[in-house]
């Protein structure tokens, strides 16, 4: 009981509004951030999976670069090194440093969740495709994508996931998100315990809830013979 | 090369790389020891348990390394009964350990189901009891399925220990970016964050690209 009676239960549930605005922030950019990385993957997956010179290689690159380099170390390069690019400085607003270096992040693993599901589709399937007379590009929008970005989602979906997490590594950068709201919280309160409790249980809830949602979709898209 | 390149790659090498490397290694051995014991316990079917370790599992997995790191490091000195105050270095082993056992006890489960039956049958049969049964019989082969996931364990959390920069650890990145900040006072200074932050960057690639070649590697010979 001494350990209910001096956790300020009261402090948490003033403070909702501000948790409800971080998280909101939280949620936009993982959005963007998830969306984007669904394109990125989809488009370089399959330049990966078709071998298509150049392309390819280029995303073999940025898929090594992104996977072997801490995420944290890249939210810094686009916000600390990239306005100082020797000769042409680049400077974005931090919304959008918030959004592209998730996006960046989510887009290299997604590359590789999405080219092994292209590569494991068997190549009769799209041998049967060109046969039919549709073009290559036909054959990979109505027989590679729909099965071959079947077997991508269950690997896909922890990228999204981690995307969600990765968010809350912009508060280094100071973008008020989730994790950087309570952090100012905590810097004005002097109340730790309160604060990162509050905050650990959202990000579970939120966490929680989204991998729900996703395998409930998964599970309703899943190859009929699999499920 | 430019006079301050040596002493930044100083400090970054004999400061930065090796808290780093402390970090890493406490973290990395620490996840592995209770992940293996909890995912062995996991495949006991003794329901409480099993829901004990899930949730252990589901939280460090599911809460960002970020929000594990300051629940240990900042909420941990005022929190009621506990009041116990760790270190930067001894709260970033903590964190970082708490997501790695849970990755290691998911992937140990995996890998104790994945032994045939037979196995279990078999040592049963000669007289081996739980503990003997698993410890001589059926860890050893589980632990070939995963030492594959155990490096890539390790590639990642020399990656996250990044995050216990935010802490105040002088790991590779702090002492980086204190680099540029010292410099900027230097007389006739102009920038170095890219050249600096690129380091970093390819610091961690030289260090990460072996070691994830290396899982996979393993994966196709082990598995």
């Amino acid at each position: 009981m001494t350990l209910l009676a001096s956790f300020d239960w009261q402090f948490i549930w003033d403070h909702i509004p501000d948790f409800w605005d971080g998280l909101k922030a939280t949620l936009k950019v993982a959005a963007i951030g998830i969306a984007g990385s669904l394109a990125i993957g989809i488009t370089l997956g399959a330049a990966r999976a078709h071998r298509i010179p150049v392309v390819s290689w280029l995303a073999a690159i940025y898929v090594e670069v992104i996977r072997n380099t801490p995420i944290l170390v890249q939210i810094f390069f686009v916000a600390g090194a990239l306005p100082h690019l020797p000769g042409h400085p680049i400077r974005l607003e931090p919304f959008t440093i918030a959004w592209l270096s998730v996006m960046i992040w989510g887009g290299a693993y997604n590359t590789e969740n999405f080219r092994a599901g292209f590569e494991a589709v068997p190549y009769r399937y799209r041998e049967a495709g060109l046969a039919l007379g549709f073009s290559r590009f036909k054959t990979f929008l109505n027989v590679t994508l729909p099965i071959g970005g079947r077997i991508a989602l269950p690997s896909s979906i922890n990228t999204y996931i981690s995307v969600l997490k990765n968010t809350s590594l912009l508060t280094a950068i100071g973008f008020a998100e989730l994790t950087n709201t309570a952090y100012s919280l905590e810097s004005i309160s002097f109340k730790p315990t309160e604060v990162y409790f509050a905050l650990g249980v959202t990000y579970l809830i939120v966490v929680w809830t989204l991998s729900a949602l996703i395998r409930l979709v998964e599970s309703r898209l899943a190859i009929p013979e699999q499920a | 090369m430019p006079d301050w390149v040596g002493p930044v790659a100083d400090y970054m090498a004999h400061e930065g790389l090796k808290n780093t490397a402390r970090i890493a290694v406490f973290a990395v051995l620490g996840s592995t020891a209770v992940g293996i014991v909890l995912g062995t316990l996991m495949t006991l079917r003794f329901l409480p348990l099993q829901a004990l370790i899930r949730l252990y599992i589901e939280v460090w997995r599911g809460l960002p390394i970020i929000v594990t790191i300051f629940l240990v490091y900042y909420a941990l000195p005022t929190a009621p009964v506990i009041h116990h105050r760790f270190g930067v270095i001894t709260g970033a082993v903590i964190g970082l350990g708490l997501w790695g056992s849970a990755q290691v006890a998911e992937a140990t489960r995996g890998a104790v189901q994945s032994i045939p039956r037979e196995q279990h049958e078999a040592a049963a049969a000669l007289g081996f009891g739980w503990v003997g049964r698993h410890r001589s019989v059926i860890l050893p082969q589980a632990l070939r399925r995963l030492l594959p996931p155990l490096v890539s364990l390790l590639a990642n959390v020399i990656q996250n220990t990044t995050i216990a920069s935010l802490i105040g650890v002088p790991e590779i990145l702090a002492t980086g970016q204190r680099s540029i900040e010292r410099l900027q006072f230097e007389p006739g200074a102009h920038s170095h964050n890219f050249a600096i932050y690129a380091a970093i960057m390819a610091a961690f690639f030289c260090i990460s690209f072996p070691l994830t070649r290396l899982a996979i590697f393993l994966e196709r010979r082990l598995v």
